[in-house]
């Protein structure tokens, strides 16, 4: 009987080991996806020329995405960092101008699962936005920059389709910049009298929807390979803004390719992720 | 609450939402590229932001009319560019020029109506700056009569020198008694080459000038004036009697760098009255590509006058014809007086 009960024992304390181990042994994965993407854009800067520059360039759009917390799986983080460098012209292809763009975004949205290999997020995000235009040619305001800060709505509708030896992730997101803060230059004066001279006054203006509008739709296909996962994407974002009395347009439709994975080596039909880890792309 | 109240609200904010998201940004009517379309573009652009058609009361909406009227003669692009130039020397602006892929239009007339004040010959004589002069950065310098005087010639304010090169320049004249800066053909460049330049003949920060800029669309609208600041530098700074001798081809950034020594302590201006070039240009473009600079901001002196018109010295000194003969430059003979 003493031999019983002490056989008992270890099982049990042994089972109940194993139990806290497999709830301890639970990891956040964050999703990373890299991408690089041919983009033609189209550009309005009155400030640098009132005509509006047409050209292409090559964009980097790098996401990381995972749950807030282990007992939460319904809200995601996001960080994005995007990058685009261009060259645009004007219609009369006698100029050209230089475009240099950067934006880094960190958002949180709610996953709602309606159905089966069907989600919905919806939530919002903070960004910042930076860009750089040289048009040579110009004498006394050659170069304008943008800056801005703004708070976004963002949604995302995921689908999973099932094929005979694979599951194709088709998925559609959106943002669209509600409030910020934006630099823009007095339409007359130089930078020399804004920065050199110190005249600041009418340079940072209150975004709201009724001086800044703007949406960046991206649709994206995730294709699970042997050892990898590609994602193939098509991305339009179109920009308008307007302060001291100029009116600033930013258009592009960019072509992406790229990778997406959990963690380097849980990625492709082969490579499944192990339940102890919790991934968004689940 | 009650669903009236929550639907009234609702109303609102969805009314707020559509009135925002409706409300329209003003965008500016783009022209044609037709010869109609770019002379329109072109009117415009000097309407609506250059910046002295009060102040040199010109006469905008008739300059239109009259050659609005010879457009339909144009039959070709050489013509319209002639045409468009043309008009645009009526300005009498020498930063107003149009440039297209085969010419660049042009108003000269602020120098080329008067006397030279310079010669390369001259100042190449063994006299002045001779053949062994040194070369700082954008600075040729030497030492001139008997060591006595030294000597900078400073031919474009696009040519840059560093803090460096000047402090090797003035170490040079540490047993001199006076400096002479020639800034004659001396046509502009860099405003920030400017004032680094005066800011080594100031002991304390000092306000030299005033800008605006245009700030709608009307001939006089503009901006209240921001203080242009001549600094004092911080390690290098002259202290003794220096000359800065100007013709009408000192222009522009060599205005600007003028308007700022005549509020120096120990500076003189000898020469001829400076060509001006007071306003700041920009540039903008028509729809054929065309570029055209134009004057945008008016700079004035510390009391508030425009210097588009150029900056009168202090000695009004011409070249002579028989000092030139004997390869003298009356100029800085003046100069060199002045310093004795």
């Amino acid at each position: 009987m003493k031999k019983f009960v002490l056989v008992t024992l270890v099982v049990l304390s042994h089972l109940v080991a194993v139990a806290q181990q497999a709830e301890a042994d639970k990891y956040l994965v964050t999703t990373r996806t890299n991408s690089l993407g041919y983009v033609s854009l189209q550009l309005t800067d009155p400030y640098l020329s009132p005509l509006t520059y047409s050209g292409s360039g090559f964009d980097f759009n790098h996401e990381s995405r995972r749950f807030l917390s282990l007992h939460n799986n319904n809200i995601s983080i996001q960080h994005q960092y995007y990058l685009v460098g261009a060259i645009a012209y004007n219609p009369a292809g006698t100029a050209s101008m230089l475009y240099f763009g950067a934006n880094y975004s960190f958002g949180m949205q709610y996953h709602f699962r309606p159905a089966n290999r069907f989600q919905v997020l919806v939530g919002g995000s903070w960004d910042v936005d930076f860009g750089f235009k040289d048009l040579t040619r110009n004498i006394n305001n050659p170069v304008n920059m943008d800056m801005a800060t703004n708070l976004n709505v963002s949604g995302v509708i995921r689908y999973d389709v099932p094929l005979r030896r694979r599951t194709l992730r088709l998925q559609l997101s959106a943002e669209t910049p509600v409030v910020g803060l934006m630099f823009v230059p007095l339409a007359g004066a130089s930078y020399y009298e804004m920065f050199e001279l110190g005249n600041h006054a009418g340079l940072t203006h209150f975004s709201s929807l009724h001086n800044k509008r703007g949406i960046n739709p991206k649709l994206t296909v995730d294709i699970p390979f042997e050892r990898s996962t590609w994602q193939i994407g098509l991305a339009y974002q179109h920009l308008k803004y307007e302060a001291n009395d100029m009116v600033f347009k930013r258009n592009s439709f960019s072509l992406m390719v790229g990778t997406t994975f959990d963690v380097l080596s849980f990625s492709g039909r082969k490579k499944k992720l192990s339940p102890n880890f919790i991934s968004t792309n689940e | 609450m009650n669903n009236t109240g929550v639907k009234k609200r609702s109303g609102f904010v969805l009314l707020f939402v559509l009135t925002m998201i409706t409300s329209c940004m003003r965008e500016p009517e783009i022209q044609p590229n037709t010869y109609e379309g770019n002379f329109q573009a072109l009117w415009n652009i000097i309407d609506t932001r250059y910046c002295y058609l009060d102040y040199k009361k010109i006469n905008w909406d008739s300059i239109y009319t009259t050659y609005h009227q010879k457009l339909p003669a144009i039959k070709n692009e050489v013509a319209f560019f002639d045409l468009l130039g043309n008009m645009l020397a009526e300005l009498k602006d020498g930063h107003v020029n149009l440039y297209s892929s085969f010419d660049r239009s042009r108003y000269w007339k602020w120098f080329e109506d008067y006397p030279d004040n310079f010669s390369t010959d001259l100042i190449e004589k063994d006299r002045y700056l001779g053949k062994n002069y040194r070369i700082a950065g954008g600075l040729k310098y030497t030492k001139i009569n008997n060591n006595q005087i030294g000597y900078i010639y400073y031919g474009s304010f696009s040519d840059s020198f560093s803090d460096s090169n000047m402090a090797y320049a003035m170490r040079s004249f540490a047993n001199c008694r006076g400096l002479i800066i020639d800034v004659r053909n001396n046509s502009g460049g860099s405003l920030d080459l400017s004032k680094q330049l005066a800011s080594y003949f100031f002991t304390n920060d000092v306000v030299t000038g005033y800008i605006r800029h245009k700030t709608g669309n009307g001939h006089s609208d503009f901006s209240a004036p921001v203080e242009i600041i001549t600094p004092a530098h911080k390690t290098i700074q002259w202290q003794l009697p220096v000359i800065i001798l100007t013709n009408r081809l000192s222009y522009s950034a060599t205005n600007d760098f003028v308007n700022r020594m005549k509020k120096a302590p120990n500076a003189i201006i000898v020469g001829d009255k400076t060509g001006g070039g007071g306003g700041l240009p920009f540039s903008s473009e028509l729809p054929n590509g065309w570029m055209i600079r134009f004057s945008a901001s008016p700079m004035f002196d510390s009391d508030m006058q425009n210097t588009e018109f150029g900056i009168e010295p202090d000695y009004t000194v011409n070249l002579s014809i028989f000092d030139m003969q004997k390869g003298i430059d009356t100029i800085i003979e003046k100069a060199i007086a002045l310093i004795k």
